[in-house]
């Protein structure tokens, strides 16, 4: 199977003209960035505070903006022209993943700047928030599929949000409800202890698990992404 | 000659309702073939089958040799055109942009934008948004990406539904051009006029089974009563057997030069659907 780089960037070229053009969804990406800069002033210096801003910027500029995408898509009957069209379905995933995870990564970095975050190593922070994006972009796309309009999408993502903006809130209930050990394996929580353990000199092999956790969670994602659009592709 | 459509049997049920039954037809390579009905016969169904986006529930449905279900593939997907009531436009994009998103999908130079707008005579609107576009205007934009890539075979579900007399006639022309290049179209509408235009040959579909299938001008010589209708002077019409009693009495009106015109009384499909479902086409 050959993949055409040209049909994914035609894919990311529409889909930034028409989100430059769709406030509802363009706007959403500074939200976090007002959050971001509110924080800076605040002069924050735990690293479960950076990355509360961090996981919000997954769910709402990863997760959130590309279910809108997706959900878009679908609502006004584009997607089935996509999917009639010879682009292979590796090709329109990744070129609709393409703007979500630009924009993802751009205000990661300026809302780091804003909240002066400098990780001690980049490199592995890089990786895991890179893997993070690659998740969440994932989430957003399984939502967007299910989902049959925008609205409709609005409202589904907000749980999501809830759980992996706020997951690190539940933490102190794992010793009173045994049941909610699995908080402790959801990427947001994964990326927080990893950056954590980076900021106390960690390397590579020490953090290798909370990658491969991630890794896990994406690979699960995209195999539901995938199972769920070659669905869609038939009435 | 080659059949590019090949449908054997096919039925198709929606919860125990069937949509087709024991549907059988060839489309051959080059042929416009017209599949007619009214609304809910099942024309949009047969359209989706062949082109995979729905599954049969029994029976055999090739395209291009394969079956339906296999046309996924970019060999398969660069042939064809698909044009349906459900055929989404990005809505913020201009027309121009709506049509390079195309060109880029199926390698076609961005040259063929201004040729298929000329086809559809909006190459002076390409610069504006979809969503400041009349519904007629959105159709031909439509009808536009399904040509961009000069497609093999062409799907057309009710394609000038939306337009007035002098687009219609634009479109037209347009279709009668890809046919001269040889490009296979399967036309499905409920506007007999058109039928009688542009196909080769017409399927008539009621209820989810064929009815009849042959071209427009065999349907009409087999339901024809034979006679003639000929229009007097007075403004009278008198209906003559086109047998050698008729002649006689034409030759009588015509010896004393009382003919204004003489027509062969011949159904039109319209007339035809009606007569064999006993149901108007809407």
């Amino acid at each position: 199977m050959t993949f055409s780089m040209k049909r994914s960037m035609a894919i990311l070229y529409k889909d930034y003209k028409d989100v430059s053009k769709n406030l509802y969804v363009s706007t959403t990406v500074f939200l976090p960035l007002v959050m971001a800069a509110i924080y800076g002033r605040m002069g924050i210096e735990a690293i479960d505070a950076h990355y509360m801003v961090i996981n919000m910027i997954f769910s709402l500029v990863a997760a959130y903006v590309q279910c809108s995408l997706i959900a878009e898509e679908k609502e006004k009957n584009t997607l089935r022209g996509l999917m009639l069209s010879p682009a292979s379905t590796l090709e329109i995933l990744f070129g609709k993943s393409l703007l979500s995870f630009i924009s993802t990564i751009a205000v990661i970095i300026i809302a780091a700047f804003l909240t002066g975050y400098n990780p001690d190593n980049v490199i592995i922070v890089g990786m895991a928030i890179i893997l993070s994006a690659v998740f969440y972009i994932g989430i957003g796309t399984l939502l967007g599929l299910l989902t049959k309009s925008v609205m409709e999408a609005s409202v589904v993502i907000l749980p999501i949000m809830m759980i992996f903006s706020f997951g690190s809130f539940l933490t102190p209930f794992i010793e009173k409800y045994p049941v909610l050990i699995f908080i402790e394996y959801l990427p947001n929580l994964q990326l927080i202890d990893l950056a954590n353990q980076v900021e106390a000199g960690a390397g590579l092999s020490d953090v290798w698990s909370h990658l491969a956790a991630i890794i896990v969670w994406t690979a699960a994602v995209f195999a539901l992404v995938v199972a769920v659009y070659k669905k869609r592709m038939m009435d | 000659m080659e059949n590019i459509i090949e449908v054997k049997s096919l039925a198709k049920y929606f919860s125990d309702q069937p949509a087709l039954e024991n549907v059988s037809f060839n489309v051959k390579k080059g042929e416009t073939f017209g599949f007619l009905g009214p609304s809910g016969s099942g024309k949009t169904t047969t359209i989706k089958i062949l082109t995979a986006q729905l599954a049969q529930t029994d029976g055999e449905a090739l395209v291009f040799g394969v079956n339906a279900s296999n046309l996924k593939k970019e060999e398969y997907r660069k042939k064809i055109g698909i044009l349906t009531d459900n055929s989404g436009l990005y809505s913020r994009l201009t027309i121009y942009d709506n049509l390079k998103l195309y060109c880029d999908l199926y390698d076609v130079p961005d040259k063929r934008i201004d040729e298929v707008l000329g086809m559809v005579n909006l190459i002076d609107d390409k610069k504006k948004a979809v969503s400041k576009l009349s519904k007629g205007m959105t159709q031909r934009v439509t009808l536009a990406r399904a040509f961009l890539h000069q497609p093999e075979l062409l799907f057309l579900d009710e394609p000038t539904s939306a337009l007035d007399p002098v687009n219609t006639k634009h479109i037209y022309k347009g279709l009668k051009d890809l046919k001269e290049k040889g490009t296979t179209i399967f036309l499905t509408t409920h506007d007999m006029n058109e039928a009688e235009t542009l196909c080769d040959r017409v399927a008539f579909l009621n209820n989810g089974a064929i009815q009849l299938l042959d071209s427009p001008k065999a349907l009409r010589r087999k339901f024809a009563d034979h006679t003639l209708t000929v229009e007097l002077t007075d403004g009278s019409k008198v209906i003559v057997d086109k047998g050698p009693g008729g002649a006689q009495t034409v030759y009588d009106y015509m010896s004393g030069n009382k003919i204004v015109s003489i027509y062969s009384n011949e159904p039109t499909l319209g007339d035809i659907f009606v007569e064999v479902t006993g149901r108007k086409l809407a």
